[in-house]
């Protein structure tokens, strides 16, 4: 498992400018309508690379509802793709609905490790 | 004569000497120079005033989790770097969360004792991971003690609810981390909360606790609880693979102990050792057989027994019909007989407050009720009431009320408890 389970982002960056944001927003906007897996009625967190022990564990801690609907999405995305067509527009995944469920999980996930790992490597100064 | 005094004044020093109310959060300490210091919250929250069952448990196990100010696992690595000791009992009156440590470190110990009761996260996915598979092999493990679990059915037998409810939860519970957080939300509230400090003084852990611990607010009430009433009944549980196990108890409706308003030790693991004085006759008759007296006080109720404990359905059943003709018997005790009983018992209390866990036990609960006489002396004095005379009233009216028995093992050949002449 080489490499962090959420991958190289500029989006704190961006996040972090007010011109940066005010110029990527619209396009970032555009991009995330023009791509087809809300087409297909998945939100953009049901595309994380799921075989990670990151994931994995972040996807035990999901809600059984949730983890219900992920697996719903999931079903008829594919379903949908072995008929080649996306889904019926009105079952297409609105903007404001394509929330980030399971990132904050992962991050928690990341931030466990990376503690554990510090604790495991403490040297200790005494004053 | 003498050396009654003499025990008397080492006693004295054995006492939270001052009781102080930092707004709303009773704090008590009492320093006998021992090279190490313990820092307890005491809090009304035991299994008896629960509102969903296994919710203390729960609790109990949420200790030392994620807060605002460090993770689990932080809390428990940077206590590691201290050599300090953290840990969490539940009594059916009381939760208490200890911190032992070297002297010096009070700072850290409190500042994490604080962050607990203040801000931990209460987090689902840390019910999940770490606090559900603790209760489940703790419930395990009481399965596998049948002394600890005959204790447990003997007291939801004898007083149902309140003091009834189990110290254990069940082991898939239904209750969630939002539960637990509402539970501890009433259970570590000011007023309902008390610092016991050993190996510190009171002012330094007074001042302590004052820079640490900010309440915003007067908090929400505290958790209330039923008076307790004694019912009685007999219940019968079959278990393979274990010792076969009858418990015999009665409610004491005269204890010199739960007038002097002592709790239980708080142990969720195992029985507690302690006996009173109305089980101590007892034992002097049956010496030599597979049996534990028990004395269990708490604030508005006492429950006295037997655990009588052997490999076989029948030799169970031959010390139970001794230890109940025995304890019939013993109606009418003599003066020298009960002499040294008492003897023996206020022996057994002054040990147990001799150890760090113990004062905490035996004064705690009093500093937290705030009766303002906290040392031991009232608790062994209320010992020296007892006379041959009331104490074979007593045990005669015992007699007469309704048992608590319970069998756990092989039900078909364990005695009933009118087999035993109950």
């Amino acid at each position: 498992m080489a490499g962090p389970a959420l991958g190289i982002s500029l989006a704190p960056l961006i996040r972090s400018s007010p011109t940066l944001s005010k110029i990527f927003t619209p396009v970032a906007t555009w991009y995330a309508g023009g791509s087809l897996y809300r087409q297909y009625g998945l939100l953009y967190d049901d595309l994380l690379i799921e075989e990670r022990p990151e994931v994995q564990k972040a996807l035990a801690r999901l809600t059984p509802r949730q983890a219900y609907d992920r697996a719903f999405r999931i079903k008829r995305a594919s379903h949908a793709d072995v008929l080649h067509a996306p889904l019926p527009r009105e079952l297409w995944t609105k903007p404001e609905d394509d929330v980030r469920y399971l990132l904050p999980h992962v991050e928690g996930v990341v931030a466990e490790l990376k503690e554990r790992e510090k604790w495991d490597t403490l040297t200790v100064e005494r004053k | 004569m003498l050396a009654s005094r003499a025990s008397v004044r080492s006693l004295a020093r054995r006492s939270f000497a001052t009781v102080v109310d930092n707004a709303g959060v009773k704090v008590a300490a009492v320093d006998t120079n021992q090279p190490t210091v313990s820092i307890t919250v005491l809090a009304k929250a035991g299994s008896r005033y629960q509102q969903k069952p296994g919710v203390a448990h729960a609790l109990k196990n949420f200790a030392f989790k994620g807060t605002e100010e460090r993770s689990a696992l932080g809390t428990i690595r940077e206590s590691e770097l201290y050599g300090g000791v953290l840990s969490s009992t539940l009594s059916r009156e009381h939760l208490a969360l200890t911190a032992e440590f070297l002297r010096g470190d009070e700072q850290f110990f409190v500042n994490v004792l604080a962050s607990v009761i203040a801000s931990t996260k209460y987090t689902r996915h840390e019910f999940q991971e770490l606090v559900l598979p603790t209760i489940e092999s703790e419930v395990n493990a009481l399965h596998k003690d049948p002394a600890t679990h005959a204790l447990e059915l003997a007291h939801a037998l004898a007083f149902r609810s309140g003091l009834g409810s189990s110290l254990f939860a069940s082991s898939h519970p239904h209750i969630t981390a939002a539960d637990v957080e509402q539970f501890a939300a009433t259970a570590f509230a000011p007023g309902n909360i008390a610092f016991l400090g050993t190996g510190i003084s009171q002012s330094a852990l007074s001042s302590l606790v004052q820079s640490t611990i900010k309440f915003e607010g007067a908090g929400s009430s505290a958790p209330s609880s039923t008076p307790s009433t004694y019912f009685g009944g007999e219940t019968r549980h079959e278990a393979h693979g274990v010792p076969q196990t009858l418990f015999i108890g009665f409610r004491c409706l005269w204890c010199p102990y739960s007038r002097a308003r002592l709790p239980s030790p708080p142990t969720s693991t195992r029985p507690p050792p302690s006996s009173g004085p109305a089980a101590r006759p007892l034992c002097s008759r049956l010496l030599g057989r597979l049996f534990q007296a028990v004395h269990l006080p708490y604030s508005d109720g006492t429950l006295v027994g037997l655990v009588i404990q052997g490999p076989t359905a029948a030799a169970v059943r031959e010390t139970g019909k001794a230890a109940v003709a025995a304890f019939k018997a013993s109606s009418s005790v003599k003066a020298d007989d009960l002499k040294s009983a008492i003897a023996k018992a206020k022996f057994r209390l002054a040990t147990t407050a001799d150890g760090r866990a113990g004062i905490v036990d035996v004064l705690g609960s009093k500093v937290l009720a705030g009766v303002s006489e906290t040392s031991l002396d009232a608790s062994l004095s209320a010992l020296d009431g007892v006379t041959a005379d009331r104490f074979n009233k007593a045990v005669s009216a015992i007699t007469k009320s309704k048992p608590t028995f319970v069998a756990i093992g092989d039900t078909q050949s364990l005695p009933y408890a009118d087999e035993l002449g109950l």
